[in-house]
């Protein structure tokens, strides 16, 4: 232990699950500490202020003695999944297009599959649909339609709303939510039926929130947007009472910055804000956002983010500095329309459970895992089935004394027990073997996710740096980008606590979207092009309006945000648009029309192919993004001095044997922690950190940067 | 390789499994004493002591008798027919094929047209259970609903003899 040490606490990121609560606490040195605590469901601001308590022992200090000195604090949490999964929500009555009372309990077909592995997808025994959100019996229909540019074919009939609303208040609803078709293209409808119940309420003296739909998220596709705004009223509303109780408890405790909450677009967000079922998901973005402001340090413009947790693999592109983001995912099985993050998964962890078919005698992995139950090797965890962890402990890639920096005592005869019985015995190989076999199956199929993840977006791994990060990923850097010819391969140092650093380091911004139907054919005259362009200009103004006023409720005036416009567009009668940040700032003239085509075009053929470019098909203008963006506190990327090639001789823990393709050789244990910048180190070689393992293989080494972040080459 | 207890079994025999434990075992290799397990049950359950060799259907068995016949055999105890016979043809069948015999399970005009399709039902004419029902053309043959190689199945796939007459 060091004597008298002065911290300077910076960032406080919090990751509320279901069963603990993990706070980071990040100091100007990017140094973190990591505190447990049980998680206190009922008042989450308990069991966090534990988890803090805990994290600032290991710097012997306190609470009350560093909460003043942070300069910011973000939260994710699953309760509010949790809520959703559990169908423990709000009671959530809802109003709907008369004669279409059914199609949220119909949902959409690929919600009954949502979140299945690739073999059950196609095993339709297995699919089901999940009950709604809102029973039928809790759902209105209301007379009125609009056609999809936005006619109104029929006229609200504003007398059946009160009924409806009565109706719903009697049946003891604690939320109503409102979504007409084609709303996003004409929204007075519906604000019309909010003003209406709002008024019924006042006079029956029972009021309950009112959600439309298009207050929300004025997009296309009603299931999509039906859901997020019915989740908006049944799980993420009722999630403001935590997290201002949480934000009350830091602030008792000297804290000075407002909590914000990580949102599903990559950005953080105030409590307060209008949309808060972005929150949702927050878990594995943190390290694609983490990833995008490491790069944005180092200047590195192009990342392919790699994370191997204990249940699976999760791949993501930084393309040009800028995720890329999906408008209409799915959580918790249910589409959405939400930005979120693309990112692809696979179920493919260090936890995975190892099978042999029966049928073709052939290994198998996941889709299912042990999670945070091990393996065999781990007796508390209670499984039987060998996972991957058992085939690294069989190896000796990992140390079974210094799991999770010892907190958890593996037992490799166990491990090699159950891989002989099997895995090793009904394949007629030797253990080792058997478990070599693994690891290099895992391998070549997570090589070949991330290989076919980047050809199928168009681009080439050798445009992008490998960055590879979670607990596991580490322990197969090497073997998943073998061949793969990226421009470079990145470890940071700090790679198991990444995801709690990129939510440390998000910026605080807000997103909005808006969904628009704008078509200029080839050859049009300027008017209509100027046309277009008022539209979207009128778009954008409502947008910024909608993101300035989120920023106001902080505190930050109009002038320290800054915007950033995007806009989506297509060939006019193609599938596919694709989200483009606009090159001018307002559009003004002719001129700016042919600007956002070329930024299209140049997009377009980066993308695709510029043979591909059909100018003559015309153009669609499918939807308005706004971004808003202000500055705030972030960790440090560490900076040290550089010193020889040599590793100091105290980081060196000594030699294990390991088995490495049908042998077994003496490999070199490094402590990752004493390593300095500036050394090498060849193969084959194993650094251990008390929550990672970082394999350096036959035909690799590595170098430590100045900014403790590890490179991997192959030689 | 997943295991489970006779319980879990019988539930999923009775149709009342929890779906996210039947979605489990869907997901999963089969287990291998599936078969066993669930033809102990079906024996314990039926009130007669022929083994059964394979289920036929619901509440139909394809069992040995003493003298080494196979026969399909209904829960009552009441025997059709040898198991290379189609038992259908030794049923109780009702057809519908007037309008007011579909109405009587459909609301009007949401039935088939009786000319182009007619529903056949068919029952044990010992205690009367439905044993199968068959939405066809008028004039499709009775067919048999599958035709199991047993000798195979117990040989090529369970990897053990056949049961024989003691």
């Amino acid at each position: 232990m060091e004597a008298v040490t002065t911290r300077n606490a910076q960032i406080l990121a919090i990751d509320a699950g279901g069963t603990m609560t993990d706070t980071f606490i990040i100091d100007d040195n990017g140094e973190f500490v990591v505190g447990k605590a049980q998680s206190t469901p009922e008042d989450e601001s308990i069991g966090l202020l534990n988890s803090a308590r805990d994290a600032l022992t290991y710097w012997n200090t306190t609470v009350e003695e560093e909460f003043p000195k942070l300069l910011a604090g973000v939260y994710s949490g699953t309760a509010m999944l949790n809520r959703l999964v559990s169908r423990k929500g709000r009671r959530v009555g809802l109003i709907v297009n008369k004669g279409m009372e059914d199609f949220h309990r119909m949902g959409r077909a690929i919600q009954a599959y949502l979140g299945y592995s690739y073999s059950d997808r196609l095993h339709l025994n297995t699919h089901r649909y999940d009950p709604p959100l809102v029973p039928r019996e809790l759902t209105r229909g209301v007379t009125e339609r609009v056609d999809l540019f936005g006619n109104v074919v029929i006229p609200l009939y504003e007398h059946e709303v009160e009924p409806a609303v009565l109706d719903l208040l009697e049946q003891d609803v604690e939320a109503i939510v409102i979504s007409l078709l084609h709303s996003y293209k004409y929204p007075q409808h519906e604000r019309k039926i909010r003003d209406i119940a709002k008024e019924v309420m006042k006079k029956v003296g029972k009021e309950v929130p009112v959600f439309a739909s298009v207050d929300y998220y004025p997009v296309r596709k009603e299931s999509h947007r039906t859901n997020t705004t019915i989740i908006e009223a049944y799980a993420a509303d009722p999630s403001r009472e935590t997290l201002s109780k949480i934000d009350n408890m830091l602030r008792n405790h000297g804290a000075k910055f407002d909590l914000r909450v990580m949102a599903s677009h990559g950005g953080t967000i105030s409590t307060r804000a209008n949309e808060l079922a972005r929150t949702l998901v927050s878990g594995p973005i943190g390290g694609v956002v983490g990833a995008k402001y490491l790069g944005e340090q180092l200047g590195i413009r192009n990342i392919a983010c790699s994370d191997i947790g204990g249940t699976s693999f999760d791949m993501a592109l930084i393309t040009q500095g800028d995720l890329s983001i999906n408008t209409s995912p799915d959580m918790a099985r249910l589409v959405l329309s939400l930005p979120l993050v693309s990112m692809d998964t696979v179920g493919a962890g260090a936890g995975s459970f190892v099978r042999v078919d029966p049928n073709f005698k052939s290994l198998t992995l996941g889709p299912d895992s042990a999670g945070s139950r091990v393996g065999v090797c781990y007796p508390e965890g209670g499984i039987e089935t060998v996972t991957v962890t058992d085939c690294h402990v069989v190896l000796g890639l990992i140390n079974p004394d210094n799991f999770l920096g010892g907190e958890v005592k593996l037992y490799p005869e166990r491990a090699y027990e159950a891989l002989k019985k099997q895995v090793a015995d009904p394949l007629g190989l030797s253990v080792e073997d058997a478990a070599y076999g693994v690891i290099d199956l895992l391998e070549s199929q997570l090589r070949n996710y991330l290989e076919s993840m980047i050809l199928g977006k168009g681009y080439s791994p050798s445009q992008y740096v490998c960055f590879s990060y979670g607990g596991g990923g580490p322990l197969h850097t090497a073997g998943y980008t073998k061949g793969l010819g990226f421009e470079d391969v990145l470890v940071p140092a700090w790679a198991a606590g990444f995801s709690a650093f990129g939510c440390g380091a998000a910026d605080f911004e807000y997103r909005y979207d808006k969904t628009l139907d704008i078509n200029v054919n080839n050859g049009d005259e300027d008017s209509s092009k100027l046309k277009a362009g008022k539209e979207l200009q009128d778009a954008w103004d409502e947008l910024i309006e909608k993101v300035a006023a989120e920023f106001e409720k902080n505190n930050f005036k109009r002038q320290d945000v800054s915007f950033r416009l995007y806009f989506r567009m297509q060939y006019q009668g193609q599938l596919n648009d694709l989200e483009i940040e606009s090159p001018i700032q307002k559009f003004k003239d002719i001129n700016d029309w042919e600007e956002l085509v070329k930024a299209f075009e140049e997009t377009y053929a980066r993308i695709y192919a510029k043979a591909a470019k059909s100018p003559e098909l015309g153009y669609s203008i499918t939807g308005a993004i706004v971004r808003g963006i202000v500055e705030v506190a972030k960790p440090k990327i560490p900076e040290e001095p550089l010193s020889g090639e040599t590793p100091p001789s105290e980081a060196f823990l000594g030699q294990r044997d390991v088995y490495w393709k049908g042998e077994w050789i003496k490999a070199n244990i490094w402590e990752m922690e004493k390593l300095k910048p500036g050394n090498k180190i060849g193969a084959f070689s194993i650094l251990e950190s008390p929550a990672t393992t970082f394999v350096i293989p036959p035909g690799f080494e590595t170098y430590l940067d100045e900014h403790r972040i590890f490179h991997l080459k192959e030689l | 390789m997943a295991q489970y207890d006779r319980k879990t079994i019988e539930e999923l025999i009775d149709g009342t499994i929890d779906f996210y434990k039947l979605k489990e075992m869907l997901s999963n290799f089969k287990d291998t004493d599936r078969f066993d397990k669930y033809i102990s049950i079906l024996q314990e359950r039926v009130p007669w002591d022929d083994p059964i060799l394979l289920p036929a259907g619901l509440h139909l068995y394809i069992v040995l008798k003493p003298d080494g016949k196979r026969v399909v055999k209904c829960d009552c105890g009441h025997e059709f027919c040898e198991a290379s016979d189609n038992w259908k043809l030794h049923a109780l069948i009702h057809v519908r094929d007037t309008e007011e015999k579909m109405v009587e399970l459909y609301p009007k005009l949401l039935a088939p047209d009786p000319e182009w399709q007619v529903i056949r039902e068919y029952y044990c004419p010992n205690c009367a259970s439905q044993l199968e029902v068959e939405a066809v053309t008028p004039w499709y043959p009775i067919l048999k609903d599958f035709e199991p190689d047993i000798d195979a199945f117990y040989n090529e796939w369970l990897k053990r003899p056949i049961p024989q007459v003691k």
